[in-house]
């Protein structure tokens, strides 16, 4: 039995690495690619150059693109996250008459192609009369996001006890007493997860920017217009950058929500 | 608003006093969910200074009750008044009265400090004199001041106990409630803390409304017991009067393992066993004495081995066949008829008998008590 | 205590009834989010809906009222039930490939891999925020003609990568790759639902590791299976970058139809037409999985 079950956990654990060196290794080709010198990529690499990582960098056009992804992922996250939050509380705190039916409404745009959903927008922001541009795409953005941050902010909320509450206020607090000393703290590593779901999936969105922001380019959506339009070793340099600027925000996000539990685990 | 929490001994209000005020008063309270009444109509003067404790099994209504009187429910009709002042509609917020809850409702992110000084935070008292007070009520519950900064969650169940009453104790109440707070502790520290708290109501001097669902924790602690089924309040009395008056075969059979015989009255006007017909000598509470049958209950303990029927007032022929080691008693299992009766002794007035040997059970009519069937 | 606000006492009787129903706080604080979902996800599938029975080649949403659309689609000289079949086929297969991809992951996560559950957990989340595009650009990197296969192979000394790009193969593995992190979280929050103890009482029993698998996991972990199944066949419907990225267009998708009508054609009835029926198989096939599952024990766990 011991050895049965050791060596099922040595399967797994092989697949399991195999499967996540699968992940990495296209992301790890991008890189290669936007580090060769050269207008076109060949593996072996011959030689290594940081050339259009600088050129990237000095892009004007870039610089524009990068401000727009930035923006409409800070204006996401802030808005999900303040959403998201009572939506939660809806979702997994309250017993309430139309609870259920909520939280299927609630997954539908989860459980949607987001090309369609895309197109769908389009047609809904041309219809009242609004020209796409990133603020749209920021409102396609949160049609996404917000009930994914609902759902991440959900899993914390089903595990807080709402008598923690009802004490509360036995003992004198009020209800923004309450909100500010108990609900808020103990509900923090799930808003804070939450913010890092709905900034980093703004971010990284591709289908939804495609179609929605008209004139007004993000990260993805120019860098797919240009893989469709013809190769330049800018592309994998970008697309290097972005996935490398995601991953800073994850870890220094992942770091202060450890270090936000130690201290209130000391 | 004095902070002085521990009174002179000589000032505390015993319930015994001549005629104290109703700290709390009940008149027609009920509360209905729906066309379910959890609390059906109930009339209750809490004493100044008592310790109360409502007992009763679950879904009998205390815990409505109970939130009813933190101000978490609002009666569906009666008056709550607290000293003469009508409160049904008063938030648990804004009511002198606090509750230890069952889960202790701890505040996980915060310290034992910051828990404990957590309604004197809301009052807007400043950090040091919050400290100051923390540190003090952690002396009287006699946990140690390092524990101030300590996590609350890393306490142990009895310490959690502590900072739950502290905590309480730092708000300052006037009447403490309590919700099965020691339900999950283990048996040996459950007996230490109900003596702990008993004491603590006694340097206190607060009123303690205790609910729970074990009569044994209920007449170690209370001054007076209140016994609740189907939301009603069935008899309120002092743990004595419980045990040995009890109202009813419910409230005789609640406050621990009895043996019930009935009894009926034959055409001849002589009580008689309802099964066997053996006649029983008893003695009728005047409230019962138009009864036809009635329900004559024998606590163990009350219960003896006789050599021959004259012994006793009763005596009835049975065989042993189970005995059960209870510390410094010993229990038997005596089957008589189809009914099986319990016999309780000391164990050094043990009997030496095997077991499946017949024998004759035997009690006195001043013994036994007789309730409505 | 005098600092504790007592109400005044009242004179009249309690016996009045309740005081008006107010709004329950659920609902209260649903009501953002609602109004929301309303505005930006029912409203805008609304439109599709509207515009699918506009006039062809128009802008009259709300002011024609034709079938027109929906002949079109079914006429017989029409091929592009084509991209419905490549796409539904293409989900199927995913959800196939992808619940034996990710079935040994989410055990693991659950029952083997111990503390480094949440590491490796990250490991599997982080690329849901590189957009896809980027990361499937990468394999074509990888299997492109001189690309990191071909040159790795030719440098052996081999004879080089075999020709996989723009073939519906690579399509496929596309999608498995794009798609694994929707089937394993909930897959592996739906094997969190199984009772360590169930499955120890069970080989207790005497129970075989196969009979533990078919008769306890598989059927406790189910709405897990089922979200993740769901979920993906779902987003492989309407999956579009893969075909275009990896594919070449060797095969056109549904979603690449509607967005031609959409934009080169410039005929959003027809795009809104064809967008209908996808939605109508979607979320027949989504409201259907969910009206059998309880999200609260699924996301619960208390």
């Amino acid at each position: 039995m011991d050895m049965e079950k050791r060596r099922s956990g040595l399967f797994i654990g092989l697949w399991t690495g195999f499967v996540v060196l699968m992940i990495y290794l296209p992301i790890a080709c991008g890189a290669l690619a936007g580090l060769s010198r050269g207008r076109y990529f060949g593996f072996p690499v011959k030689e290594y150059s940081g050339e259009w990582w600088q050129r990237t960098i000095d892009s004007f056009e870039i610089a524009t693109i990068v401000q727009n992804s930035l923006l409409i992922a800070g204006i996401v996250t802030v808005i999900s996250v303040v959403i998201a939050f009572f939506g939660a509380l809806a979702f997994a705190r309250y017993e309430w008459k139309g609870r259920k039916l909520y939280q299927k409404l609630l997954l539908l745009p989860i459980f949607f192609p987001q090309p369609v959903l895309g197109l769908a927008l389009l047609l809904w922001f041309n219809s009242l009369g609004l020209a796409p541009s990133w603020q749209t795409a920021a409102v396609a953005h949160l049609v996404w996001i917000v009930p994914v941050v609902t759902l991440v902010i959900a899993i914390q909320v089903y595990s807080f006890d709402p008598v923690l509450e009802d004490a509360a206020s036995d003992l004198g607090a009020s209800r923004l007493f309450i909100l500010r000393e108990i609900t808020l703290p103990i509900l923090w590593p799930g808003i804070w997860s939450g913010a890092l779901f709905a900034f980093l999936l703004s971010w990284g969105n591709f289908p939804l920017s495609l179609y929605t922001a008209g004139a007004d380019s993000t990260v993805p959506k120019w860098l797919y217009s240009k893989m469709v339009a013809g190769y330049t070793p800018m592309v994998p340099a970008l697309g290097t950058m972005s996935t490398l600027a995601a991953a800073t925000v994850l870890l220094l996000g992942g770091l202060a929500m450890m270090l936000i539990r130690r201290r209130a685990a000391e | 608003m004095g902070l002085a929490l521990v009174k002179e001994q000589s000032d505390v209000a015993k319930p015994s006093g001549a005629q104290p005020l109703p700290v709390l008063q009940l008149v027609g309270v009920r509360k209905t969910f729906g066309d379910f009444a959890a609390v059906e109509r109930i009339d209750l003067d809490i004493v100044e200074g008592e310790f109360l404790t409502i007992v009763g099994p679950s879904g009998s209504g205390k815990t409505t009750l109970l939130r009813m009187l933190a101000g978490m429910e609002a009666p569906s009709e009666g008056n709550i008044t607290l000293r003469g002042e009508l409160i049904n509609d008063v938030p648990a917020n804004k009511r002198p009265t606090c509750l230890v809850f069952q889960s202790l409702a701890l505040f996980p992110h915060k310290t034992v400090g910051e828990n404990i000084e957590f309604p004197l935070k809301v009052k807007n008292i400043a950090p040091a004199k919050r400290k100051e007070r923390a540190l003090e009520l952690l002396r009287m519950l006699r946990l140690p001041e390092s524990y101030y900064g300590k996590n609350v969650m890393k306490c142990s169940g009895g310490e959690k106990q502590r900072v739950a009453l502290a905590r309480a104790f730092a708000y300052d109440p006037d009447v403490l409630f309590f919700d099965e707070p020691l339900s999950a502790l283990d048996y040996k520290l459950k007996k230490v803390l109900e003596k702990e708290l008993k004491d603590l109501h006694k340097e206190t001097g607060k009123t303690f409304i205790y609910i729970t669902h074990s009569l044994e924790e209920a007449m170690v602690m209370s001054d007076r017991i209140g016994v609740m089924r189907a939301g009603r309040l069935v008899q309120v009395g002092t743990p004595e009067e419980i045990y040995s008056r009890p109202a009813d075969r419910f409230v005789s059979e609640f406050v621990g393992e009895v043996n019930v015989i009935e009894a009926v009255k034959s055409s001849a006007g002589e009580w008689v066993a309802a099964e066997g017909g053996a006649p029983i000598k008893l003695k009728l509470p005047s409230a019962l004495t138009d009864a036809t049958k009635v329900a004559v209950v024998v606590r163990p303990e009350f219960l003896r081995f006789v050599d021959k029927p004259g012994a006793a007032d009763n005596a009835m022929n049975g065989t042993i066949y189970n005995e059960y080691s209870l510390g410094s008693r010993i229990q038997y299992q005596v089957r008589v008829g189809d009914k099986t009766l319990l016999v309780e002794l000391s164990r050094g007035n043990g009997w030496k008998g095997t077991l499946d040997t017949p024998v004759l059970v035997g009690w006195d009519a001043t013994d036994a008590i007789v309730v409505a069937a | 205590m005098a600092d504790v606000a007592l109400a005044a006492p009242r004179t009249e009787s309690q016996s009045a009834p309740k005081r008006t129903v107010a709004i329950p706080a659920g609902l209260r604080c649903a009501s953002p989010v609602i109004l929301f979902l309303l505005l930006g996800f029912i409203a805008p599938l609304l439109t599709v809906v509207a515009y699918a029975f506009a006039t062809p080649r128009s802008f009259d949403v709300f002011r024609s009222f034709t079938l027109e659309n929906f002949a079109t689609i079914f006429d017989s000289s029409n091929t592009v039930w084509m991209s419905f079949a490549w796409s539904l086929a293409f989900a199927f297969c995913t959800v196939v490939l992808l619940a034996l991809v990710a079935y040994p992951i989410a055990y693991g996560l659950n029952r083997v891999f111990g503390k480094w559950s949440g590491l490796i957990s990250v490991l599997f989340v982080f690329p849901l925020f590189v957009s896809e595009n980027v990361r499937l650009y990468g394999w074509t990197l990888f299997f492109i003609k001189n690309g990191v296969l071909d040159g790795t192979l030719k440098t052996l000394g081999l004879a080089g990568g075999p020709e996989v790009l723009f073939t519906p193969g690579i399509i496929l593995f596309g999608m498995v790759y794009v798609y694994l992190p929707f089937m394993l979280f909930p897959m592996t929050l739906g094997l969190a639902m199984v009772p360590r103890d169930l499955v120890d009482a069970a080989r207790d029993l005497g129970a075989g590791r196969l009979m533990i698998w078919r008769e306890i996991e598989l059927p406790l972990a189910m709405p897990g299976i089922l979200i993740g199944m769901l979920l993906t066949f779902v987003l492989a419907a309407g999956a579009v970058a893969e075909a275009k990225i990896l594919g070449g267009q060797s095969v056109i998708m549904i979603t690449h139809d509607i967005e031609i009508a959409f934009t080169y054609s410039q005929n959003w009835p027809l795009g809104s037409a064809l967008a209908v029926l996808l939605m109508i198989i979607i979320s027949g096939l989504a409201l259907f999985v969910m009206s059998k599952l309880d999200l609260d024990r699924i996301l619960g766990k208390r």
